[in-house]
């Protein structure tokens, strides 16, 4: 079920024989091909031509960067006076302009039923003035991100819930998306679209098993087409099938070259995700990492190390709700409830209660190799 | 008037000293999952949540109140007298 992902190369071909230049662009264009992008762009725009048409007809994937890059050059052609059109953009492109709130620049017939754009705005471009949705105020965050200009964990977890969101709108057949990471061997989740995505995770988490689990220490994808017919996880499958999911893809993230969590996608309909869907979540899941890898790079600064903290403590709160939920039989919002309770009624902090929960248990969850178990009792720092 | 309970919440944000980042950082380590903006149009009361959600806010700020050497003033979703 698993196969590998082999990109379509970046092809971008300059026409200039007519007054105006158009580019057609083949291939996929993601974070790390945007760059060839932008040079065809700057090579175009050197010409001073009038207008500038990118054609994306031939285009099977464009992400968050290239997106950005094409804004970047409609902004440098305006202030020549000149024009950017984008024109064909396929599907997939065109709902993550959507979600990213730049349908103007990439869809320019979308805002036909809208009020006109101002005059003073020839290229209908709004990236920098819209900031009506969360999506499109946390895509400036991302393209702040791509920018390098990352600063605080605000940027890391709203580029994270984007990514989640992005992911569901643009991968057909995709019901809701979740962002796992891993440390110290334990998956915890950072982002969900919704609940039964992060119920999915959690059900992984306290099994050991499923595409998520397996995908971040493998590093690489794994998709169930029908959960019905699926037999390499027996013991997370069957309350996956009571949660009503019935296909997942689960792609790896990376964080400097080492596998550290999955992007995971889940449909209720089996046999959801083409091979086209499932190479856009491993596209996705390339964004995220490089995301992911700009964040650990900054090993200087306060940013990551606070961030990382965050996690440690989502871990151990986790971990106890984990085990409250398999104690005493209750949903997690009841583990939560029982934590904030008891740490009203010590003065210890709910943090601290929960690390007193797990230390006095001795009874853990069975786990798959039995290493995840020693993790558990030795991760209280 | 009465007060919105999502109103409350900004009030003891700011009563507590805590900027909206470090909010969503205490809430954040409690195992929350809206992001920065949500959590921010949540203490506006511009966006619904559940009462879980509600409660995780409440307690990231009571924390904060208890480190202040306060009590938890801050009301959860099952107090008797509502949040």
């Amino acid at each position: 079920m698993n196969e590998p992902d082999e990109p379509q190369q970046l092809r971008v071909a300059m026409d200039a024989a007519d007054e105006r230049v158009v580019l057609s662009v083949r291939g996929e264009v993601d974070s790390w091909s945007a760059a060839e992008l932008s040079a065809a762009l700057d090579a175009a725009i050197d010409r001073r031509p009038p207008s500038v048409v990118v054609d994306l007809a031939g285009c099977e994937f464009m992400g968050s960067a290239g997106l950005e890059t094409i804004a970047q050059g409609a902004r440098r052609l305006g202030a020549l006076g000149a024009t950017l059109e984008v024109r064909s953009a396929p599907p997939a492109v065109l709902r993550l302009a959507r979600i990213m709130g730049v349908t103007r620049l990439i869809e320019p017939d979308a805002h036909a039923l809208r009020p006109p754009s101002r005059p003073t705005d020839p290229l209908r471009l709004h990236i920098a003035s819209r900031a009506a949705s969360p999506f499109d105020a946390a895509s400036h965050a991302l393209v702040r991100t791509l920018d390098a200009a990352l600063s605080t964990d605000e940027v890391v977890d709203m580029v994270l819930h984007l990514v989640v969101a992005v992911a569901r709108g643009a991968v057909g057949g995709a019901d809701g998306a979740s962002v796992s990471l891993r440390r110290r061997g334990v998956l915890t989740t950072i982002a969900a679209t919704d609940r039964t995505v992060s119920d999915m995770d959690a059900s992984q988490y306290a099994t050991g098993q499923g595409p998520c689990v397996d995908a971040s220490v493998e590093g690489r994808r794994f998709h169930s087409a029908s959960l019905e017919d699926e037999t390499r996880w027996p013991s997370f499958t069957p309350s996956a099938r009571l949660l009503g999911i019935s296909a997942i893809v689960s792609s790896p993230l990376f964080a400097q070259n080492r596998p550290c969590g999955a992007l995971n996608i889940y449909s209720r309909r089996a046999g959801a995700f083409a091979p086209v869907d499932r190479a856009l979540a491993s596209l996705f899941a390339r964004e995220t990492s490089t995301v992911l890898t700009s964040v650990a790079a900054k090993g200087d600064g306060s940013s990551w190390e606070r961030f990382t903290a965050a996690l440690e403590s989502r871990e151990d709160i986790a971990r106890a709700e984990g085990v409250l939920m398999d104690r005493r039989g209750v949903g997690k919002d009841q583990a939560f409830a029982t934590l904030r309770r008891s740490s009203r009624r010590t003065g210890v902090t709910l943090r601290d209660a929960a690390v007193d929960v797990t230390r006095s248990t001795r009874r853990l969850p069975p786990r798959r190799g039995g290493e995840s178990s020693t993790r558990i009792e030795g991760s209280d720092a | 008037m009465p007060e919105q309970p999502h109103d409350v919440l900004d009030r003891h944000r700011r009563d507590a000293g805590l900027s909206y980042g470090e909010l969503w950082l205490r809430y954040f380590e409690l195992g929350g999952m809206a992001s920065a903006l949500e959590l921010q149009a949540i203490v506006h009361g511009a966006l619904q949540t559940s009462a879980h959600d509600h409660d995780v806010i409440a307690h990231a700020l009571n924390e904060r109140f208890a480190e202040l050497g306060g009590n938890h003033p801050v009301p959860y979703a099952d107090d008797p007298t509502g949040p």
